[in-house]
């Protein structure tokens, strides 16, 4: 029997009738939930069966069905099972109920929720603003319907939300510019000495409402190329996460040598991102040497994609159904050749590293994150493989080509930032030993498939193993060639929450290394445009959860 | 320690200096770059093809009285080459250069102005004349040696056609 049966079966047992099966597949299960039983099926999924909650998508379905739909995606990270529950909410009730005090980790998706569909989830334990600017008019909320994508309400009175210390402890403000990853994003730590104690914060200041723009303006196929600049360094990444979950819903089949031409993009697209990263990480520790030499050997990657696609970043290479450019044959040779290139390189410089002992007594021990804490902060990527967590989209939810190669997540128990170091050193080989085996591998034949129209009202869920853990996009097919709702959650949204509980053993000085050590996109976490700063700036990673963490842990919130 | 500091001197002499020369020697560009676009007005048929999938919707089809203007402001361009793909006859295409700064917005912007062909029935402009050329020729090619007139709907605009066809299903006169 198929792990979704076991489950419904599993469920149906503890729930007797509360759960209406919508479609259940191989891989993931639609299923509809009435409010009441809400938490605590939520409950039983997170506690006792060990899903991951990933993300919770509001969607305005009153043009259809005079009802909101909130589907909460949680993920079956050991037998690479998805499950969506979907809960209506009557057009005047507008409150569920709160799972944030079961789930942590889900309190900055219900916020949003809040946010950015009015629906109020009830006995939330900070419901506070997460997205909007401090002077949005209290009674305006973008993604309903009948807000139109350019619409400019007029500023309301400005409230300040940030929350104060408990007891005596002095306020360090870093921000609202953060400043050794020149992106906008304002935390409040709160220090006793050079002890962090707390600590507050406040993002999406680039917020500029993407989605709405999808559900309102673009269509199916000029998504991708805006979904691209959700990330200047891993847009590869969205492009392909988008069209996924666009084929998933119309049920395209994608040509084989499609998906291997996508699994080769994607692999050098975490070469190069790792390679930034660990640049990075070198220049904020003040070893510019290390940030030199693998900018260096990076540049090599970029001019490949160069060549490749048209451009060093932003490659606009995916359509739904496929891939709008070739690898030719005769591309192979120099592929493999750079690849030789970086790998030695690559080792040389990492060789470097791990010998050089100032350098390792800076990285280790620092910002730790226990496996258990992991978990229940719901972490992803290269952060949670370094606490030991298993989970690798590749190999647990296998997309594109990577179900037909050979490959191993690389994972560590230290938990600090310097397993986090040794996990992307690892990967950048395992991904240049993936581009080897897909370019060897890959079949002839159309790069795009052929389809007719995209049926509305159908759902589809993406997730990728992206250079920073796992990206999700939902999209909800529409009637005019376009998403009738289109979600994205990128990976430093739950790795941000993560943060309280890595700076809470931590010192001020520590402070910068921990934050680069998620790898933090902040701009992506807002989903918004960021510049391609792919030559010369470092990345950036969303944010999302970290604020209701923060308070929860801080601000005498219950800690989970 | 020491000896780790001594590979890392190896390290980077061995690499050498590797900075570009640019902008003292041009930057080159690989094969197939995707740099600004160009507009070739001898070729365009104002089919709008380009306008209707470009993502930032940066090139606008402009109808006046006698005229279509096709109008690419590339200040917004994304450099996706959508428009390339797509288009006909290749007359939109993206070349090489990546220097694009200027202080006049208006450098930005590319055009290409048609003529109308006005409907024989009503006398309102519905295509543009090099557009309805090329139907015509598509539909009557070469090969076929004879030059045959074409069809007398080809210049009468959808509305009439509509009308007329109507018309003739109800017992009125026929269209060829
Ligand atoms: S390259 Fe893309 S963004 Fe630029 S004009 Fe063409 S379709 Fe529009
Ligand atoms: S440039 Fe090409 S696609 Fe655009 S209107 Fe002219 S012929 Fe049509």
């Amino acid at each position: 029997m198929s792990t979704g049966h076991e489950l419904l079966n599993q469920i149906e047992t503890k729930f007797p009738g509360a759960v209406k099966v919508d479609s259940v597949t191989e891989r993931v299960a639609f299923l509809s939930v009435c409010d009441e039983q809400l938490v605590a099926l939520a409950d039983f999924l997170a506690n006792q069966m060990n899903a991951r909650f990933v993300m919770e998508i509001g969607t305005d379905k009153r043009p259809v069905n005079q009802k909101y739909e909130l589907s909460y995606i949680f993920c079956l990270d050991q037998e690479g099972f998805e499950i969506s529950l979907k809960v209506m909410v009557d057009e005047n009730k507008l409150e569920v109920p709160s799972i944030t005090p079961v789930i942590p980790g889900a309190g900055w998706a219900e916020r949003e929720v809040y946010d950015m569909l009015g629906i109020v989830a009830v006995n939330h334990p900070d419901p506070r603003r997460l997205v909007l600017a401090d002077d949005w008019p209290e009674d305006l909320f973008p993604m309903r319907k009948d807000f139109e994508h350019d619409n400019r309400p007029p500023a309301a009175e400005v409230k300040k939300i940030m929350k104060e210390p408990d007891g005596n402890a002095t306020v360090v403000s870093v921000g609202p510019f953060f400043p050794t990853l020149e992106e906008p994003a304002y935390f409040r730590l709160f220090v006793e000495g050079e002890k962090v104690v707390g600590c507050d914060y406040r993002g999406f200041f680039s917020h500029r409402g993407i989605e709405k723009l999808a559900d309102k303006v673009l269509d199916y196929n000029q998504v991708p190329f805006m979904a691209e600049r959700i990330c200047g360094i891993c847009g590869f990444v969205h492009s392909c996460s988008y069209c996924q979950a666009v084929e998933m819903a119309a049920e395209i089949e994608v040509p084989a040598r499609a998906r291997y031409i996508r699994t080769i993009m994607l692999e050098l697209e975490r070469i190069h991102s790792h390679l930034l990263w660990i640049g990075l990480a070198g220049h904020i520790i003040g070893f510019d040497t290390v940030l030199m030499q693998s900018w260096r050997v990076r540049e090599p990657v970029m001019w490949l994609c160069e060549q490749i696609t048209g451009n060093r970043k932003t490659y606009g290479m995916n359509l739904v159904g496929g891939v709008r450019r070739d690898i030719p044959e005769d591309l192979h040779p120099k592929i493999l050749e750079t690849l030789d290139k970086i790998e030695s390189e690559s080792r040389t410089i990492i060789d470097a590293i791990i010998k050089d002992k100032p350098l390792l007594m800076r990285l280790q021990g620092v910002g730790t994150l226990s496996r258990e804490d992991g978990r229940k902060l719901c972490v992803v990527g290269p952060t949670a493989r370094a606490s030991g967590l298993e989970t690798d989209i590749r190999v647990k939810y296998p997309y594109a080509a990577y179900g037909e190669l050979d490959m191993k997540a690389a994972f560590q128990t230290g938990g600090d930032v310097l397993a986090r170091t040794l996990v992307r050193a690892e990967e950048l080989f395992t991904a240049i030993d993936l581009v080897r085996q897909a370019l060897q591998k890959m079949p002839e034949g159309p790069i795009m498939a052929e389809f007719s129209d995209i049926p509305p009202y159908r759902e589809g869920i993406s997730l990728i193993e992206a250079p920073r853990g796992e990206s999700l996009h939902y999209v909800l097919t529409g009637p005019d060639n376009r998403p009738y709702r289109w979600s994205v959650r990128a990976p430093t949204y739950a790795q941000l929450q993560a943060i309280p509980d890595m700076l809470s053993r931590s010192t001020v000085a520590d402070f910068p290394l921990i934050v680069a050590s998620i790898d933090p996109c902040f701009s992506c976490t807002e989903r918004v445009e960021t510049v391609d700063r792919s030559s010369h700036t470092i990345k950036t990673y969303r944010r999302e959860e970290l604020l209701q963490q923060l308070q929860n842990k801080y601000r005498g919130g219950e800690r989970s | 320690m020491w000896l780790s500091k001594f590979k890392e001197l190896k390290l980077c002499l061995k690499a050498g200096r590797v900075t570009l020369p640019y902008p003292l020697a041009p930057g080159e560009t690989m094969k197939g770059f995707r740099g600004r676009p160009v507009l070739n007005g001898d070729l365009c048929l104002g089919c709008g093809a380009c306008a209707a999938v470009c993502p930032p919707r940066t090139i606008f089809v402009i109808d006046e009285q006698d005229t279509r203007t096709i109008q690419v402001d590339y200040s917004r361009c994304t450099y996706c080459a959508r428009c390339e793909e797509v288009c006909p006859v290749g007359s939109i295409t993206l070349n090489n250069e990546f220097e694009l700064a200027t202080t006049n917005k208006n450098d930005m912007k590319l055009s290409a102005t048609l003529s109308m062909a006005k409907c024989k029935n009503c006398g309102t402009p519905f295509t543009t004349q090099r557009m309805l050329a090329k139907l015509t020729d598509d539909y009557y090619p070469e090969w076929m040696q004879v030059k045959v007139d074409p069809p007398e709907w080809f210049s009468i605009c959808p509305d009439c056609r509509k009308k007329l066809e109507a018309s003739r299903l109800k017992g009125g006169s026929k269209i060829v």
